[in-house]
């Protein structure tokens, strides 16, 4: 188990720099420019270029690219050009408070999906399996900004249960529990697609192996239902399903940052669209790597839990 | 049974959750005010960034020799009132500006408000040969600056500054320049470097800086020291909240007590007992460039013709709710030289048609509008392209993101667009100069559609040098004449700053400015 850990951690390395170069060429291409940008229309174009030379805008691409690696490696990200904040200090708790939404809709993504996934397979067919499975459908193909202003309009203004936005409130004292208060309906808005999805592929999963000869042979040989069920059915159709909710974790990282806007949670979503808006490469470059860090990250530890599940996946 | 209790659990501790924090997030501290931004704003330096947005908050903060009243919505213009100069005098060549400066004021970090704090603030904006200065507040003060031959400390609350030349719009152009010549702490500077300042602002306004969360908060709070009228608020907080749907429901569920509308749900919110409130003398105008080198727009007619083709009326009303006025000229109502009663073209699409034929289109044309792209579906421009559709013209919006917009907008059309857009203005009427002089043809100044008559540009260095204001009024509205009568732009609307107010905001004056005095609103 560890070498194959290792082996997977190891490709980490030529993914982040791939990322970091195709995001660095990405702003490049786009129009517009950052000394306009900063210094506003009135500058002069001698201003321009003095501050296109402070920041080093004016060196060849490859040197800006390679001078931007160098620092990175001895974990200087440098200083937003627009705020002039340290880069990391903008960035990380963002992506803390991405990272805060994104789990806890993964959570809530997890329970409703496995658990409405199999109690639909159990009672394949019936109503109930009917009602749930096109109750989710339906759920899953809202879109997250617009389920997100339903879900507002209904239980924070009309019912007045949960606050319209932010991760705190400006008037209290804050902690836990606010916090948790504020991550209800964001988290319902993110996890509600996934769900669906992950739902969907428990109940043909569990269908499926319920099918299967074994399962058959050893509930003829009297075995309990119960034990039939986990030891039989759920353990041989989990490797595809968790392969699947962790596909899941980069529909709910980009599903969060729209989320963000609606509720003006304090995350990556609305930093990233500030800093393309400001042409702000160190800010844009750092935010990218640590997405593209946590999206391979949560690839591995999907791949981990399968390896445990399925010592044939060891060998790969 | 098992997973039935799971369920049952998870919804109940979501519930319990909910109870709980209502109860704790119902009572608002006294006298905070939260307002509801459309965006994260700049850095807090006000000599290095430019923008209203910023300003609304540095205002609160930050003090320059010479402050606008903003107490007085009914004022044409802001009156020019003492701020930390307690007076001012101009001597008679225009060009010796004299500040007695006022006693015993502190900045927020304790240190003493004194002239050599004045030439601490030139220097750093104006003064490239000392070590103090900072290029990027030059490049944001440069309206300003350009004019400055010298600043002396004449006493210890006294300072001197010579112009280049008679400019009587000068101190005004302070106040409206885009980075703006406020006074920082010097030992602020000192401590915290030139780009310090932007996490580090530090003021001799009503208001003093707390702290700042990037994209989540602005918090100021009550100077208790100031040597004005104390402020009644004891905190304010800016909040970016970008999605204007999430604006409206944070006013309606009391978690922010003022915001700007989204147009279309002014009336209800009306309804609900929110007050609106407008200002008919913004010192900005909605307008469009007419390129003079796409060919077809060397031909008057044809500038004519888009203009009388526009149904300004129709959009004010129906697009903004009324919050808008149609506009004629190209001198912001916010001006002392606005004249409400200037006409150039009225809508009259027969005409245009006309005019059009006359000029060799009777078959139509195709055109280029290059705009931003606001995230509110362009609908004003989608107006203006049907209004130019029924006379034969094929508007081709170009859309763009707004940085590279603002870069292809500072550096001049190319010849193959027709026109482009922009919403600007100052409370000078010297702004028009900015955006129409031969001198300023882009990228040399923000004249973007490349227009010149050197009679306006003779009409506007006279205009500068007069010290009588009816006068340079007067010669202002000539300038705007002939500009109009070469159907250089399209003025097309007034927004009249629509500010909606949670009924417990009291006290709260929407000025002809772009930013407000937060110091004399309270919360009951």
């Amino acid at each position: 188990m560890g070498a194959f850990l290792a082996k997977r951690l190891l490709g980490v390395l030529p993914v982040i720099f791939g990322v970091s170069i195709v995001i660095f060429l990405l702003v490049q291409l786009a129009p517009g420019d950052t000394a306009t940008v900063l210094l506003g229309p009135q500058a002069t174009e001698a201003a321009k270029e003095e501050l296109r030379r402070a920041l080093g805008l004016d060196q060849p691409l490859a040197v800006q690219y390679f001078q931007w690696l160098g620092r990175v490696v001895t974990g200087d990200f440098g200083t937003s050009i627009a705020t002039q904040i340290p880069v990391l200090d903008l960035v990380l708790p963002r992506f803390i408070n991405t990272l805060i939404l994104t789990a806890a809709s993964l959570l809530l993504a997890v329970v409703l999906g496995y658990g409405i996934g199999l109690v639909t397979a159990l009672r394949a067919s019936t109503l109930f399996d009917r009602i749930a499975t096109s109750g989710m459908l339906m759920a899953g193909s809202a879109p997250p900004f617009w389920l997100g202003l339903v879900l507002v309009l209904v239980f924070a203004i009309d019912l007045g249960w949960f606050p319209v936005s932010g991760m705190e409130d400006f008037a209290g004292d804050g902690g836990t529990i606010d916090l948790l208060h504020h991550l209800v309906l964001p988290a319902i808005t993110t996890a509600l697609g996934p769900a669906a999805i992950i739902a969907r592929i428990v109940r043909s999963g569990i269908l499926d192996a319920l099918g299967k000869a074994h399962v058959r042979v050893a509930r003829s040989k009297g075995l309990r239902h119960r034990d039939l069920l986990k030891r039989h059915v759920i353990l041989n159709a989990l490797p595809p399903i968790v392969t699947i909710t962790g596909l899941q974790l980069g529909y709910l990282l980009g599903g969060a940052l729209l989320t963000e806007v609606v509720f003006a949670w304090p995350g990556l979503g609305s930093l990233l669209y500030d800093s393309i808006t400001a042409r702000d490469l160190p800010v844009l470059q750092a935010a990218t790597l640590l997405i593209a860090l946590a999206f391979v990250l949560a690839n591995i530890a999907v791949d981990a839990i399968n390896a445990m599940l399925d010592p044939r996946l060891r060998e790969i | 049974m098992t997973r039935y209790k799971l369920a049952g659990c998870l919804a109940l501790a979501m519930a319990a959750v909910g109870f709980n924090a209502a109860g704790i997030g119902a009572a608002h501290a006294a006298g905070t005010l939260i307002w509801g931004m459309p965006a994260e704003t700049d850095i807090l330096d006000p000599h290095a960034t430019g923008g209203w947005s910023t300003y609304q908050i540095t205002y609160q903060i930050f003090e320059g020799l010479v402050k606008e009243d903003l107490t007085d919505a009914t004022a044409g213009t802001p009156a020019l009132v003492p701020g930390l100069a307690k007076s001012w005098t101009i001597s008679d060549d225009g060009l010796v500006y004299t500040f007695s400066l006022r006693e015993g004021v502190k900045f927020h970090d304790g240190t003493p408000f004194d002239a050599e704090a004045v030439k601490f603030n030139f220097e750093r904006f104006w003064d490239e040969s000392s070590p103090n200065f900072y290029p990027k507040a030059k490049a944001f003060v440069i309206a300003y600056t350009k004019w400055i031959k010298s600043v002396e400390v004449v006493d210890p609350m006294t300072v001197k500054i010579t112009l280049t030349a008679p400019n009587y719009q000068w101190l005004r152009q302070g106040l409206q320049s885009y980075g703006q010549p406020l006074m920082i702490s010097p030992a602020s500077v000192k401590e915290y470097g030139n780009d310090g300042v932007a996490a580090h602002p530090v003021g001799t306004g009503p208001f003093k800086f707390v702290e700042r969360d990037q994209g989540v908060k602005t918090v100021i709070e009550n100077n208790p020291d100031y040597w004005g009228t104390k402020a009644l608020l004891d905190k304010v907080i800016f909040r970016p909240l970008q999605d204007p749907a999430t604006r409206v429901n944070a006013l309606e569920s009391g978690e922010i007590q003022m915001m700007s509308p989204p147009w279309d749900e002014i009336e209800r919110l009306v309804g609900e007992g929110f007050v609106l409130t407008t200002n008919e003398n913004v010192p900005f105008i909605n307008y469009i460039h007419l390129n003079f080198n796409f060919p077809p727009m060397q031909d008057i007619r044809v500038r004519q013709a888009i203009n009388m083709a526009i149904d300004r009326e129709g959009i004010a009303k129906e697009i903004y709710a009324g919050t808008a006025r149609a506009e004629y000229g190209m001198l912001s109502p916010g001006t002392d030289a606005y004249d409400p009663n200037f006409k150039s073209y009225g809508y009259d699409p027969e005409g245009a048609k006309k005019l059009l034929a006359d000029a060799g289109y009777a078959d139509g044309l195709k055109m280029v509008f290059e705009i931003p792209q606001y995230g509110t579906g362009e609908i004003v421009e989608t107006w203006i392209q049907r209004d130019l559709a029924k006379v034969g013209i094929d508007l081709e919006l170009r859309k763009y993101e707004w940085v590279t917009y603002l870069g292809k907008w500072a550096g001049g059309m190319t010849p193959d667009i027709a026109m482009n857009e922009i919403g600007w203005g100052m409370s000078t009427p010297a702004w028009i100069g900015i955006v129409a002089r031969c001198d300023t043809i882009a990228p040399n100044g923000q004249n973007s559609g490349a227009y010149c008559n050197e009679k306006v540009d003779a009409l506007l260095d006279e205009a500068i040098i007069t010290a009588d204001p009816k006068a340079a009024a007067a010669l202002y509205q000539q300038a705007n004449r002939i500009i109009m009568d070469d159907a250089a732009f399209v003025p097309v609307v007034d927004d009249m700053q629509p500010m909606m107010l949670a009924p417990n905001v009291k006290g709260f004056v929407n000025p002809p400015e772009d930013w407000f005095d937060l110091s004399i609103v309270s919360i009951e």
